[in-house]
């Protein structure tokens, strides 16, 4: 194993997944958020509601798309730069990944394709039911994406058999804390960057004094109300899970809290147990990350009590231009929280990608710093330009409003095909 | 159970090429089947509402190698990352293209987007050339060498063009159809699908045994709960895309929402 080699496949593991992690939180929660819509839409058959549906599932589908894109990185990745890990625990590791991409991400793409290109084709209803199948296929995948980083984090339900992990107890596996707790910090993550996503911008119409004003005024406080027990939530699980590391990671809770005696009285504790070696994660990425998450947390909740207040005067939510500027700079504060509440509990558990049984440089594969590097500016080039683009987008979107075009614009009510020409075969189906 | 396991590298495989070769193959022919912006645009819906749908099959063949032969998965990827990365790369160019064409404004942002398709396509279907081309070889474990990766390479490009033809032979309309029947000539749309479909199909399947899939699989106890499940779900899979396929089954006449 070349060091160079192992430091350019870490950070391009940790910028294709941390990259990828940004989209998914808003398109998770942006998925549960418009199912909601369209499920108010379809029962009062109302033209105000049906409107946001268009205009919100345009920047969630917009959001999902390069998602996804990011997304297929990370399914190649631990083939391409970290077999030693599907080596050595592909056996407990894969299966939760073989799952997930056919019980649900499979499932979710073939249902986005009915939901964005039915509209005007399928009773309301029907249209309303595929919306939600890929809402919660969505929280299905992010549950199996985390029974395999819960694994990593907290390997259970496995055995040693001739040098490489085999799978002993499947509903240790499937119930690990380290997963569910996750889970469950995750979903209100999510929840909680789409709240704050829909504030911001709806807040920009408010301030701006653009023509919407009902239709931004609802938006606001759906945004509002639904970040507020959102933040609670993920509160919860995220201390529960704070106070789990005491057992599970005992280090990372050390480096976290940093207590000097007791890092060196676990480094010492693990040498004996695992031989020589440094088995303190950086303090700067681990302690910096849970500090900055803190932070982001703390100002969140403040915002949050705030506008929970303020978003039940109809005026304030329509005339206090102050609290609108406040939104729309909020707008990234759940990305910096969920960035970096990431980056220490992925930092934290170093020097290990198995907890306590594989460590991260005997994961890596055999290539020459060279060929990693030509990897790591191929991703980095083309993750950078879709996070700009997406960036644009969501922006151009927003601002524009709900107009009639993009989603859900029955496009055959054009009067004359785009391209006139020879007529066609008599469809032969 | 490893048969089983094996039946299901081959399935989502051999589906991931008939199905996504059909919507790369367009994406290659998009600058000679759409004149302009606005045919290009139909060239793009004849698959808008499928290629989501079919270029997750390849996802669900990585789950299976990662979830079934997680060992194969860590070699076969490492050993032809130079071949993997650029099919990735053009992957995700390809993509970006066509989810972001009519979202930007302006005909330059949709030439570039146009751009982007074709390369993309282009890229993707090539470096499967290359990659195919170390496994009819049967040497997984290293990349093709250049005269024979290059010239598999082309020629699996053709048949991914060709299987692209007959398809938008037999979803446009218009003179994208026009020149799309053109180039398919008496053969018959229908026929020349069918002929592409069937080798596309038996690319993987030939291309397969080269890599001993049943002598890495995983661990008995693994693949006796997993395999069950991956069965009991592709009936539903399987009847999901048939609801897409029987939805959006007439000739493409308008521009979709890409």
């Amino acid at each position: 194993m070349d060091p160079e080699t192992l430091d350019l496949a870490r950070l391009q593991f940790a910028l294709t997944a941390g990259g990828h992690f940004l989209f998914v939180a808003l398109t998770l929660g942006m998925a549960l958020v418009v199912a909601c819509l369209q499920t108010a839409a379809t029962v009062t058959n109302g033209a105000p509601h049906q409107r946001m549906v268009r205009f919100w599932g345009q920047l969630y589908v917009i959001n999902y798309a390069v998602g996804i894109i990011t997304g297929l990185v990370m399914e190649f990745q631990f083939g391409l730069s970290w077999s030693g890990l599907t080596h050595y625990a592909g056996n407990v590791f894969g299966a939760s990944l073989a799952v997930e991409t056919i019980v649900a991400f499979f499932v979710e793409s073939t249902f986005l394709g009915l939901w964005i290109f039915g509209w005007h084709r399928f009773n309301r209803w029907v249209h309303l039911a595929t919306i939600w199948v890929v809402a919660l296929t969505a929280c299905v995948s992010a549950y199996w994406i985390l029974v395999s980083n819960g694994f990593l984090n907290n390997p259970v339900g496995h055995r040693t058999e001739d040098g490489t992990l085999v799978l002993a107890d499947a509903g240790a596996l499937l119930t690990n804390p380290s997963s569910l707790l996750a889970f469950g910090h995750i979903l209100g993550g999510a929840l909680l960057t789409a709240g704050f996503f829909m504030a911001g911008v709806s807040a920009y119409h408010l301030f701006r004094r653009t023509d919407e004003v009902a239709f931004f005024v609802r938006s606001l406080r759906i945004g509002v109300f639904v970040s507020f027990p959102a933040l609670w939530v993920t509160a919860g699980f995220g201390g529960v899970q704070l106070a789990s590391l005491t057992d599970l990671q005992p280090m990372k809770s050390a480096v976290f809290s940093g207590k000097r005696a007791e890092i060196a009285e676990l480094q010492a504790e693990m040498v004996t147990r695992f031989g020589p070696g440094d088995y303190v994660p950086s303090e700067v990425w681990t302690r910096g990350g849970a500090l900055v998450m803190l932070i982001a947390f703390a100002l969140m909740m403040y915002l949050s009590l705030a506008g929970v207040v303020l978003a039940c005067f109809r005026k304030a939510v329509q005339r206090f231009r102050l609290w609108h500027v406040v939104l729309m700079a909020a707008v990234p504060l759940p990305y910096l929280a969920m960035i970096s509440g990431w980056v220490f509990r992925e930092a934290g558990r170093q020097p290990w990608v198995v907890y306590g049984l594989l460590k991260t440089e005997d994961a890596v594969s055999g290539h020459s710093p060279g060929t990693m590097l030509a990897s790591l500016i191929t991703f980095t080039v083309l993750f950078a330009a879709l996070a700009v683009l997406n960036g644009w987008l969501l922006l151009r979107h927003a601002r524009l409003g709900p107009v009639e075009t993009g989603l859900g614009h029955d496009e055959r009510a054009r009067a004359e095909p785009a391209t006139a020409g020879p007529p066609p075969f008599t469809p032969r189906y | 159970m490893d048969t089983l396991a094996v039946c299901l590298l081959a399935f989502f495989a051999a589906g991931y090429f008939v199905l996504a070769g059909a919507d790369i193959g367009t994406g290659m022919l998009l600058p000679y089947l759409g004149g302009d912006d606005g045919e290009r645009r139909l060239v793009i819906a004849a698959f808008a509402p499928f290629f989501l749908g079919n270029e997750v099959w390849l996802v669900a063949t990585a789950g299976v190698l990662v979830g079934c032969f997680p060992v194969l998965e860590g070699e076969l990827l490492s050993a032809q990352l130079t071949v993997v990365v650029p099919l990735i790369a053009g992957w995700m160019v390809r993509d970006a293209g066509l989810w972001l064409r009519g979202r930007g404004g302006g005909r330059r942002w949709r030439a570039g987007c146009d751009g982007a398709v074709v390369c993309g396509s282009w890229a993707v279907a090539l470096a499967w050339g290359w990659l195919l081309a170390a496994l009819f070889s049967g040497t997984p474990e290293r990349t093709a060498a250049t005269p024979v990766g290059a010239v598999t390479a082309l020629a699996v490009a053709a048949l991914f063009a060709a299987h692209g033809l007959g398809f938008a032979a037999l979803r446009l309309t218009g003179r994208p159809w026009a020149r799309a029947h053109r180039l398919v000539g008496r053969t018959g749309a229908g026929r020349s699908f069918t002929l592409t479909a069937v080798l596309m199909g038996a690319l993987p399947l030939f291309a397969g045994p080269a890599l001993h899939p049943a002598a890495h699989a995983a661990d008995r106890a693994t693949l006796t709960l997993l395999v069950p499940v991956l069965l009991a779900f592709c009936p539903l899979l399987v009847a999901a895309q048939a609801w897409t396929w029987h939805t959006f089954r007439h000739r493409v006449t308008h521009p979709s929402y890409l």
